[in-house]
């Protein structure tokens, strides 16, 4: 029995056990993953919650369109540390070109969905200013055998300031250090500074050396790796501007203008990708280093760079294109200017020319194809001018016609009246003008009378008639005959002619009438009805929109189109005849009255009334009410079921209505039934009501948190952004919408100064910064500042500093405040450590843009540039700084507790100016000022709260308001010929310095000693009489007389054992003595010899270091000369860094 | 370099001025009343301009000899506490419009008080002010703290009204989609009369009513009797009437007596008034059609649409002077359906520079 094995355990596979088990498995214990401390819980929860917050940013608008810009990749660096290099290995990477040179902004595509702009920001403090504004990620070069250089820490505050895109550091010259172990050490120190600086794990690239003048292959991978993946956050200033740059300026001057005065103002495009929002034809433009400029046009390109338009899994070969047009990559170009064609010197007629006789026997030699192009060039007119003198002659004997003499009849209008061209504005529409030509002889022909009404027409309703065929004219573009209109300003007279001819019917029949002659005439018209026939309803419904555009836009004469159709009517004097247009119309006629006025309000007259009551209102206005069935669903209450509307009734009658309309028991028990049912309803909505109240609340999955729903907010208007305009025609997109971010534009800029042209150079970047509306213009701004705590010293009031704010770059003249809580008191120097304000003239900016300053951009000192940081606060027209002011004075009488002051004010009119004004004494006893003395000027009568001495000094504290400096200048240094140069105003101290001036010192402010002799107090004397009163406590007592010292005359005569003891001491000391002296004799002679020998060594080792350097510069400069004969691009780029 | 916006005629004065303070660019206004017997500025231009001056920080207003050629460089909008008498030859309305469109731009929120005439048939009368255009405005985000408070009533011709107008300022608007006309569902008014019979207001009334009831039956048109000191100079009474729809849209008339009118006569003018109105459509009434364009151009860069019912002259000026200031230009599109206009356009991006950050 007992070794029978047992029967193994089958644990139950079903019933009510297993159900309460698997109820019960671990993660429904609660108190076993309860926390064991509630602290303990309370801070878990408390961290992740901080992380969680941590994580989240105010929500920003993402307005980067669907296809996107190429992302601007900046390569910044101090010099020497491997920009050109690295954007070689990434170009070459990216597209296998070999890029020569680096010049301008290089544009490739890099992947399916991404394009990438390279720039290479030189060492200058425009260019990293300007590249910090517009890169959306900067590849920081770092020189790893050298660490980081000032220039590095100077573009990572520069970027801060301008919203800090995204930053990847690239250690380059790795190669250089020698030991490993050196290696792994700098690049962990580096690693580490490079994360204190901008984040805890930032990336740092270590590129270990260069093969073939690139870096090497798999890390230029990697690297292109982390560009590809890298997500962008939108930064506020570039979310609200457009701004563009340029890969491409060309000057379009004429050339004659240019020979006649190589000064004179010149027109220039750029081209670019738009970037940021939408540009507007109207937005202003900065362009940082050059100055504001108006754009007078800005046209859609191709994309010279598209991004492929067929999906794969990679890109082939011909889709990795390229577009760098500054930089010496081959190609043709095309724009509205022309077409550019990179060619040789073989090509070139100046360079066959110039060989002289060589020239000219190679240019018997050449091929037929290098002539054509040489014999292009040798093209007297361009092809427009060629055009403008090309002659048709129609019939044998009539005058030929040349294209010059058919612009300028289309561009000449005959003027009216005289006073109604002149207010025609310069920018006349294209279809104006392509019209008056051919009615202009109709109107001669068929106008009397109302001639003027056909003039008007030819801007008004241009298409309409011309195009529209005579039957469909009346309904499908019913203001066809836009016959007159209101004057804006010369009202008056267009009215009288309105009521005088009557209906605005029997207008639209004279019109037709006139536009039959007039077609007649124009015979060249017809063909084109022909071709309105053929149009789609749907083009002439888009048309239609874009002609009420027109009669709103196009107009420059202010006139208010008006016709017989139904787009138009309304009221004019008579009133009552166009009723059915009037109710159908879409603009409102003014009666001569709302002219006056100037009101938006519409006022009808009783006739307008009554004429408006004789029709069927109840028709017309059919649909605009609620009905009442609807409204009672609206209320929530139950509807009846009888359903009648009854539009005309109010509720109580209704209600009595249906009331009456149910019969018998039937409608009893309708009623019954109705009243449950209403009832249940009304219990329904309660409840519903009750839930979303109280239950909404505690549902927390149901319910967006606020930032989620803000998110949520934009993404919707962001979709409706995109498809407002989705079907619209591109003219009319650019009119309302601008051109979207991301094209390729060309942007002509008029009266640019010639220096932007004359000295330009590719390596800065030329950006186009748009501006909102009120930031073209200038007040005073005041910010929030801190010194930079690199920068050496502390800034002072009232010298010159350059900021770098928005787009703009400037110099102004700052002056320091801080709010004490009361008043904005100016301050002298910027505290140490501690933020202040700062107030000076200058452009607009929106509040809580960030900004940097510079005291100089023009010198590459060693220390540390950026002087001070902050944010932009508040901008104002006037400025409310003021400094202490004290004014003292002396009392010249004193009284009990008034005294008499002088030597404080001048006049009596100072004086009750401050009537009232608190005053102290240096002792404390405060005073007011009461009322002047007449007969002595500047004096007064103050009353204390104590009795004055007369050698009290009394003081007014004041306020003095002080004014910034009315001073700002744009910083231009891209109009220089030597971009670093820019010089601006200088400080104060560099004036006097330069000047060899002493700061002057007024004579009042000389320190002088004050000396302060102690007073003397005399020995206090009571009377006997009084002693003799006094309680024994006050009465003087008599002095104790001090304590007899030793008389010097008494000798004193010594013990002889006493005597040796003073003897024996005294030897003792001189013996020590000498042996002192003696040692000090020693060493000073044992540190002279050593000196002597220091000396020795220290002069053989300065030889051998001359000696030394003299043969290392002599192989460097050898070696450098044999480059120079070499190759001399290296070294002009060399030469550029430096 | 900011480029000087020109106009002429003294038409559209005010929104001229407007256009310049708010996009700060200095405005000439040529050949105003040049024709005229009497030339030059009107003594309600001429307070007008006090008044932008007022608002306004660091402002030059030049006024040639004539009167007939004005200079308006805008400062700063500054708003806080302004007090203007804005006389009797119009009404305040005239001057409450553009310190309404100013107000949501100012430094500090504005706090106007200004005397008056409250309403007549020239200009937009307070009433209509405070119940539609102010309840409007929340449409792009103005709503905590707006308050338009008529402490007095004064009928013309010689005013002697008084209302208190606050208006919080923000950083920017934001974008409005009021496209959904919806359907009448009630009609709200005030008819109001001041030095008359108290019976005066309510026979306005019952005129009103008399009309509407035939079309809705939810109408409701409070009376408002004003006495004493509070009941202005002249004797007066009108009617100011309200069509609200079910999705927010409030259109709305008004009618001011004139002398020798009754007001049955008044009350069912007004009320016919009302119906043209409602039959035109749109989501924002005739008047005040230019302010709410006016804030769609001025809102963030995004798309703003509005449904108008037909454009009056004023509106179609309106939108050639923003064109001008700005260089928006709306799409419109016809909805033949309703017979109304969808009016669209991207906002300028206009954010209030001169609120300051803390």
């Amino acid at each position: 029995m007992e070794d029978r094995p047992k029967k193994a355990h089958r644990p139950r596979v079903a019933g009510a056990k297993v159900e309460k088990k698997h109820k019960t498995n671990a993660k429904n214990n609660p108190k076993a993953f309860a926390p064991q401390s509630g602290r303990k819980a309370e801070r878990t929860s408390r961290r992740n919650q901080d992380l969680s917050e941590k994580k989240l940013h105010v929500p920003l608008v993402d307005r980067t369109p669907l296809d996107p810009p190429p992302v601007i990749v900046a390569v910044v660096g101090p010099p020497k540390s491997g920009k050109t290099t690295l954007i070689k290995s990434l170009v070459k990477k990216y597209t296998k070109h070999s890029v020569g040179e680096v010049k301008g902004p290089i544009t490739v595509i890099s992947g399916k969905k991404r394009r990438l702009t390279f720039i290479e920001c030189v060492n200058d403090m425009n260019a990293m200013i300007d590249v910090a504004k517009v890169a959306d990620l900067v590849l920081l070069t770092i020189d790893a055998s050298f660490g980081f250089e000032m220039e590095t820490f100077e573009f990572l505050n520069i970027l801060q300031t301008h919203g800090f895109p995204r930053i990847m550091g690239v250690l380059t010259h790795l190669d250089e250090i020698r030991s490993s172990k050196r290696v792994s050490a700098v690049k962990k120190s580096m690693k580490r500074r490079f994360w204190t600086e901008i984040y805890q794990g930032a990336k740092l690239f270590y590129l270990s050396g260069i093969i073939n003048g690139r870096y090497p292959n798999n890390e230029i991978q990697n690297l292109s790796r982390f560009i590809s993946v890298m997500k962008f956050r939108p930064l506020v200033w570039r979310n609200t501007h457009p701004y563009l740059i340029a890969d491409r300026v060309e000057d379009l001057t004429d050339p004659e203008a240019v020979r006649l005065n190589p000064k004179c103002d010149r027109t220039v495009t750029l081209y670019g990708y738009l970037r940021g929002t939408n540009f507007k034809q109207s937005t202003k433009v900065h362009i940082p280093g050059a100055g504001d400029f108006v754009v007078d046009n800005v046209s859609d390109l191709p994309d010279p760079c598209p991004l492929p338009d067929k999906v794969r899994k990679r890109l082939s070969e011909k889709q990795k294109l390229i577009h760098a047009p500054m930089s010496d990559i081959g190609g043709i170009m095309y724009d509205k200017d022309a077409v550019y064609i990179d060619v040789t010197d073989t090509f070139s007629k100046v360079a066959i020319s110039d060989g002289g006789a060589d020239g000219a026997a190679a240019k018997g030699n050449m091929s037929q194809g290098v002539k054509m192009v040489v014999d292009l060039q040798d093209a007297q007119d361009t092809l427009a001018d060629k055009l403008q003198g090309t002659e048709l002659r129609v019939f044998a004997d009539s005058r030929p016609m040349r294209a010059a003499d058919l612009a300028a009849d289309a561009s000449k209008r005959r003027p009216m009246f005289a006073g109604e061209d002149e207010d025609e504005d310069e920018d006349e529409d294209e279809d104006e003008s392509m019209d008056s030509d051919d009615s202009d002889e109709a109107d001669s022909d068929a106008e009397d009378s109302a001639d003027d009404r056909v003039r008007r027409r030819q801007h008004v309703g241009d298409i309409s008639e011309d195009d529209m065929p005579a039957g469909a004219r009346n309904e499908e573009i019913p203001y066809a005959d836009t016959d007159s209109e209101l004057e804006v300003d010369s009202g008056v007279e267009d009215l009288d002619h309105m009521s005088a001819d009557g209906s605005e019917k029997d207008e639209g029949d004279d019109d037709s009438e006139d536009e039959s002659d007039e077609e007649e005439l124009d015979g060249n018209l017809r063909w084109k009805q022909n071709l309105e026939e053929r149009a789609s309803s749907l083009f002439q419904r888009r048309r239609r929109a874009r002609t009420i555009m027109q009669m709103i836009y196009d107009d420059e004469e202010q006139s208010m189109p008006r016709t017989a159709g139904r787009l138009l009517s309304g009221r004019d004097g008579n009133g009552g005849q166009s009723d059915e247009d009037e109710e159908t119309s879409l603009f409102i006629q003014r009666s001569s009255d709302v002219t006056v006025t100037d009101s938006a309000k519409m006022v009808f007259s009783a006739a307008d009334i009554d004429a408006w009551k004789q029709k069927d209102i109840a028709s017309l206005l059919q649909g605009r009410f609620l009905a009442v069935d609807e409204m009672e669903e609206q209320e929530n209450s139950g509807s009846n079921e009888d359903g009648e509307s009854d539009e005309d009734g109010d509720s109580k009658d209704g209600s009595d209505d249906d009331n009456d309309g149910g019969s018998g028991s039937d409608a009893e028990v309708d009623d019954a039934e109705a009243e449950r049912r209403r009832i249940a309803k009304k219990k329904e909505e309660l409840k519903r009501r009750f839930d979303a109240e109280y239950d909404d609340a505690w549902d927390e999955e149901e319910k967006q948190d606020m930032f989620e729903e803000a998110k949520d907010i934009m993404g919707k208007q962001q979709e409706l952004n995109r498809q407002e305009f989705a079907d619209d025609n591109p003219e009319l997109r650019s009119a309302v919408q601008g051109h979207l971010p991301g094209t390729y534009v060309r942007v002509l800029l008029k009266e640019m100064p010639c220096e932007f042209v004359t000295h330009f150079d590719p390596a800065y970047p030329v950006v186009l910064g748009g501006l909102l509306p009120s930031e073209e213009t200038y007040g005073f701004v005041q910010v929030r500042i801190k010194r930079h705590r690199w920068h050496p010293k502390i800034l002072k009031t009232n010298d010159p500093l350059i900021f770098s704010i928005g787009w703009r770059r400037f110099q102004s003249i700052p002056l320091y405040s801080l709010d004490d809580g009361t008043r904005n008191r100016m301050l002298k120097y910027t505290p140490e450590h501690m933020h202040c304000l700062a107030t000076f003239y200058g452009p607009v900016t929106p509040p809580s843009t960030g900004f940097c300053a510079v005291q100089s951009v023009a010198d590459g000192r060693a220390s540390f540039r950026i002087s001070a940081t902050g944010v932009v606060l508040d901008i104002n027209q006037s400025t409310e700084i003021v400094k202490k002011l004290k004014l003292t004075g002396v009392p010249y009488k004193v009284y009990k507790n008034s005294a008499f002051i002088k030597d404080m004010f001048n006049s009596v009119l100072e004086v009750a100016k401050f009537e009232g004004a608190q005053v102290r004494t240096v002792s404390g006893i405060r005073g007011q000022v009461k009322k002047a003395i007449n007969n002595k000027p500047g004096c007064f009568r103050a009353t204390f709260e104590d009795k004055l001495l007369m050698s009290d000094i009394v003081f007014l504290r004041g306020w003095y308001s002080v004014k910034p400096k009315k001073f700002c200048s744009a910083v231009t240094s891209l109009l220089l010929s030597n971009k670093t140069t820019w010089q601006g105003v200088r400080l104060t101290a560099q004036v006097r310095y330069e000047a060899g001036q002493a700061v002057p010192q007024k004579a009042g402010s000389a320190y002088r000693a004050i000396e302060r002799t102690p007073r003397r107090f005399n020995a206090l004397r009571i009377p006997k009489a009084l002693q003799a009163d006094l309680p024994f406590a006050s009465k003087p007592k008599v002095q104790q007389r001090a304590k007899k010292k030793a008389d010097k005359r008494l000798a004193v005569v010594l013990e002889p054992k006493e005597k040796d003891i003073i003897t024996m001491l005294q030897q003792i000391q001189t013996i020590r003595k000498e042996k002192i002296r003696k040692r000090k004799v020693q060493k000073n002679e044992k540190r002279e010899q050593a000196a002597r020998v220091k000396a020795k060594e220290e002069e053989k080792a300065l030889t051998r270091a001359k000696k030394e350097r003299k043969e290392y510069f002599r192989e460097e400069s050898k070696a450098e000369k044999r480059k120079a004969s070499g190759g001399g691009s290296r070294s002009k780029k060399a030469r550029r860094e430096e | 370099m900011t480029s000087l916006l020109r106009f002429e005629s003294h038409n559209f004065f005010r929104q001229r001025l407007l256009l310049a303070a708010l996009s700060g660019r200095p405005v000439r206004i040529d050949r105003i009343r040049s024709e005229d017997d009497n030339p030059g500025l009107r003594d309600c231009e001429a307070g007008f301009l006090r008044l932008m001056e007022k608002v306004t920080n660091g402002s030059a207003i030049e006024i040639s000899y004539t009167g007939t050629t004005v200079v308006f460089k805008p400062g700063v909008i500054v708003g806080g506490r302004v007090q203007h008498d804005c006389g009797t030859e119009r009404g305040i309305g005239y001057y409450l419009e553009a310190l309404i469109a100013l107000a949501p731009f100012t430094k500090t929120p504005i706090h106007a008080t200004l005397t008056g005439i409250t309403s007549d048939n020239q200009d937009v009368s307070v009433d209509t002010l405070r119940t539609v255009t102010l309840v409007n405005l929340k449409r792009w985000g103005l709503d905590a703290g707006i308050e338009l408070k008529i402490t007095k009533r004064g009928a013309p011709p010689l005013g002697g009204g008084e209302v208190t107008f606050h208006c919080p300022n923000v950083r920017a608007l934001k974008p409005i989609q009021f496209t959904d006309e919806g359907k009448i569902k009630r009609v709200r008014g005030i008819a109001y009369s001041t030095r008359v019979s108290p019976q005066t207001a309510n026979r306005l009334v019952d005129a009103a009513r008399n009309v509407l009831g035939e079309y809705l039956p939810d109408v409701y048109i409070y009376t408002d009797h004003y006495k004493g000191q509070d009941s202005g100079r002249s004797p007066g009474f009108a009617v100011s009437l309200v069509a609200e729809s079910t999705t927010g849209v409030l259109l709305s008339t008004e009618l001011a007596a004139e002398a020798g009118q009754t007001p049955e006569e008044v009350g069912e003018q007004a009320a016919y008034m009302l119906l043209k109105e409602v039959g035109r459509g749109g989501c924002i009434d005739t008047t005040s059609q230019w302010l709410a364009l006016l804030l769609m151009v001025l809102g963030p860069e995004d798309v703003s649409k509005i449904r108008l019912g037909a454009l009056t002259p004023f509106t179609v000026q309106f939108l050639r002077d923003l064109k001008k200031a700005f260089g928006t230009v709306f799409k419109v599109a016809e909805d033949e359906e309703t017979n109304t206009l969808l009016l669209t356009c991207m906002g300028v991006g206009y954010v209030n520079v001169n609120k300051k950050t803390t």
